[in-house]
């Protein structure tokens, strides 16, 4: 890795992260504390104290990045959001009681206008993240519509479901494209160069693994005597499942079949997602480019496999130690219950007994995913780039304003946020 | 690290990296500690910036480095000092610049005492606001748009109770057989509401479902289940119970009940966001509330029962007398009626209300076979 001692620039250089990883811990151990005593409020802080330490920590070519946002840009963000919302909800609300088509339809539209709304958010979120990153003194920003944006990204996710997933690599591309070529640090124009077809050639096998399971199930299906079966469910009567028994030995074994198929579909997804997480990571740093600076990633698959290695270690130790409290903390309620001869008051303790558990659980389990996996990933990814063209970091001039946070309270009021 | 106790300017000279603001130019230069501010020159001899004490700023930065930059710039230009003997220098002179944590730690404390107040404030609207709001606003809401919402909620409520397994309707009393049910019903009801006196007409249907319950939706919509009638044995206990849901029907309950959760769900589910995908967490909190609100509302509608049954000329004490032949009730789905774990106080209270007075039953014995035979079938 060459870091630079002093002068001019290194024409290739990487990148560092000096984190350490216990400060991590500790702020999110307090985060998720604090999360908890103010019902989620805190949420503006601990996010801007984990761009903080993100950013600060990872030194590119030798000068570290700065996060300049604040935690009440992102409160005040959240408050205009909330103000947009509220007159929407309302509006669907009172269009859901209209007993007419229009009624029946505003759920699909409710769905439609709040997907489309949750790409113009992350697009608007991703802008208030850029001209919030400082690096030697300039800033980034980015420029392009967020409507058109949220367009383009409703249309390829819509694709990309109706074709089971493969039309993702090129979904993938077009929106970064897009991103890219709207990002800009100081004058320095951004562009995406990596291809989709590529990334789908690569994926194409993690697919194929995952469906065959599936298509194979489904041809068992298509192969049993469809017209026996609903014979049999049209006769009726009480036994109904013993008539399309027997006009059907093989259903029986066909709906065994079928539950294998999806559970090993299951269990090839889970343990390939992190290899389909990397193959996309490397992918997408690989083609990001700033003017003539390129960058290379040589993201290491057995890394990322150890970083989920990891969170599954630690994810085992919390759940016995959450099973053990939890066992104590019901048995304590129940008595205390008990003792207080069994009304009202005591389901409601008992009620809220599960309840704190259940926030403590998810919680936990949130926190040590950020810290393991989540951490791993901004590492991993960061320290595997490799950068070239670096001279161009010599001239480039200040260019863009900072924008408002209400991007950022929309994806979070709607729950598309990000890091 | 050397703390502030040190003698000022025991070093008023050091090393540091200077990028101006308007190019991404890196400039090595030197920084000298004058009275008037920090000087920012390189090593040409050429000064780039002269920052008074009390203008300058920290910046997040990695543990081994100060960031400093000029509050109120209109550039991004800084300043970063690596050496930390030198940099606890600058720290003793700048004011806004506190390398100890101290201020930060102080401004944080603020931030977590506003939001636990923020919180405690949520609570007690949640727990005070939400429902006197709902009671005020289910009060003055317009009969049409109260039963343009039971409209939507019956159709709801009848995709959840007609699981579609009967052979016959869902509702009773349409098929020839079931006639003189309906009409016995009909004259109940009549009854029922000519003494009651509802702002809302009533809509009664039985329905196929063999729990023995009833409820009563916003809108003035009330569905007895079959179950109920099968378990009584005088038509007082099913007009008892008819009288209790036309009690939530005059306190507005069900509506209440939908603009609760609405409200509960915007407060929890959008106001606090989804910090740990807490749609449950939601769920729960709903419930817990409104389970205590409903509490009283079943009271309430209880009291209501007696009163009307004894206006009407009925035996107020018939509800007591089904509510324990219900009561330990185990099926599922018995929770509608029976939401009540102090079924035995409501008996007590019931009867308490009920004067013992004289009564004649509100149908005809021919009638009450008749409703007996609602669900019959063709």
């Amino acid at each position: 890795m060459a870091s630079l001692d002093a002068g001019g620039i290194a024409t290739s250089g990487g990148v560092r992260f000096l984190g350490q990883r216990r400060y991590y811990w500790r702020l999110l151990i307090r985060g998720a504390a604090l999360l908890m005593v103010t019902l989620g409020i805190y949420r503006f802080w601990l996010v801007t104290d984990v761009r903080r330490f993100l950013w600060s920590n990872t030194e590119v070519a030798g000068e570290a990045l700065e996060y300049t946002g604040t935690a009440l840009e992102l409160l005040l963000g959240f408050l205009v959001a909330i103000a947009l919302l509220i007159p929407l909800y309302a509006g669907f609300f009172i269009a859901a009681l209209d007993l007419g088509i229009l009624g029946k339809l505003t759920g699909i539209l409710a769905f439609a206008a709040l997907a489309v709304l949750g790409q113009y958010a992350i697009y608007r979120a991703r802008r208030y993240r850029l001209t919030r990153t400082i690096y030697r003194g300039l800033r980034f920003h980015q420029k392009g519509s967020a409507w058109a944006y949220a367009f383009r990204a409703t249309l390829w996710w819509t694709t990309t479901v109706l074709t089971f997933g493969l039309a993702y690599p090129f979904q993938l591309a077009s929106l970064e494209r897009y991103k890219m070529r709207n990002t800009f640090y100081g004058d320095l124009a951004g562009s995406f160069e990596a291809s989709g077809l590529i990334l789908f050639l690569r994926g194409l096998p993690m697919w194929l693994l995952f469906f065959a399971p599936l298509a194979l199930a489904i041809r068992v299906f298509i192969g049993l005597d469809w017209q026996a079966l609903v014979d049999a469910v049209a006769q009726g009567g009480d036994d109904v499942m013993s008539k399309i028994e027997g006009g059907n030995p093989g259903l029986g074994s066909a709906i065994v079949f079928a539950m294998l198929m999806g559970g090993a579909s299951i269990t090839l997804a889970a343990l390939l997602y992190p290899a389909f997480q990397t193959l996309i990571l490397r992918w997408w740093s690989s083609g990001l480019r700033f003017g003539d600076i390129e960058m290379r990633s040589h993201l290491r698959m057995r890394h990322v496999y150890g970083s989920y290695a990891r969170f599954v270690g630690y994810a085992s130790l919390f759940s016995i130690a959450i099973a053990v409290i939890g066992t104590v903390a019901l048995v304590v309620a129940d008595a205390l219950a008990g003792f207080a001869k069994v009304d009202a008051s005591g389901q409601i303790t008992t009620t809220l007994v599960l309840l704190i558990g259940y926030v403590i659980t998810a919680l936990g389990f949130s926190t040590i995913y950020r810290a393991t996996v989540l951490l791993s990933l901004w590492q991993l990814g960061m320290e595997s780039l490799q950068l070239s063209g670096l001279s161009a970091l010599e001239k480039v001039k200040a260019r863009g304003r900072p924008s408002s946070a209400f991007g950022e309270g929309l994806a979070d009021a709607l729950n598309v946020g990000g890091y | 690290m050397p703390d502030g106790t040190e003698k000022p300017y025991a070093m008023n000279f050091g090393a540091g990296i200077y990028f101006d603001g308007m190019t991404s130019a890196r400039h090595e230069v030197g920084v000298e500690l004058t009275p008037e501010g920090l000087k920012i020159s390189g090593h040409d001899g050429r000064l780039w910036a002269q920052w008074p004490y009390d203008e300058i700023e920290e910046l997040a930065a990695p543990d081994n480095m100060l960031r400093l930059g000029r509050r109120g710039s209109a550039t991004l230009e800084r300043l970063e000092i690596r050496d930390p003997a030198f940099a606890a220098e600058i720290d003793a002179e700048a004011i806004h610049v506190d390398r100890t944590g101290a201020l930060q730690r102080r401004q944080r404390m603020r931030v977590i005492g506003w939001s636990v107040g923020a919180t405690a404030s949520l609570l007690l609207v949640a727990w005070f606001g939400v429902p006197a709001i709902a009671a005020r606003l289910a009060l003055v809401l317009p009969v049409s748009v109260e039963r343009k919402l039971g409209d939507a909620v019956d159709m709801q409520v009848r995709g959840v109770l007609n699981t579609g397994k009967n052979d016959a309707a869902f509702d009773c009393g349409t098929a020839a057989a079931e006639m003189p049910g309906r009409a016995a019903l009909d004259k109940l009801m009549r009854r029922l509401e000519s003494v009651a006196a509802l702002v809302i007409p009533l809509r009664t249907s039985v329905v196929r479902r063999h729990e023995a319950n009833a409820l009563a939706l916003p809108g003035g919509h009330i569905y007895v289940f079959r179950g109920l009638i099968d378990k009584a044995d005088k038509a007082d206990e099913v007009a008892g119970v008819i009288a209790h849901e036309i009690g939530h029907v005059a306190h507005r309950d069900g509506t209440k009940a939908m603009l609760e959760g609405a409200g509960l769900s915007f407060l929890f589910g959008m106001l606090l966001g989804d910090f740990v995908g807490g749609g449950a967490v939601v769920l729960a909190a709903r419930n817990v509330l409104q389970s205590s609100y409903s509490r009283e509302a079943e009271t309430a509608a209880d009291a209501y029962s007696t009163d009307l049954m004894n206006k009407a000329g009925g035996d107020a004490r018939a509800l007591a007398v089904i509510l324990e032949k219900t009561g330990g009730a185990t099926e599922p789905g018995t929770q509608i009626l029976m939401d009540h774990p102090e079924t035995k106080a409501r008996i007590a209270a019931i009867n308490r209300l009920a004067a013992a007075r004289p009564s004649a039953p509100l149908l005809e014995a021919s009638e009450w076979a008749a409703l007996k035979q609602i669900c019959a079938g063709s």
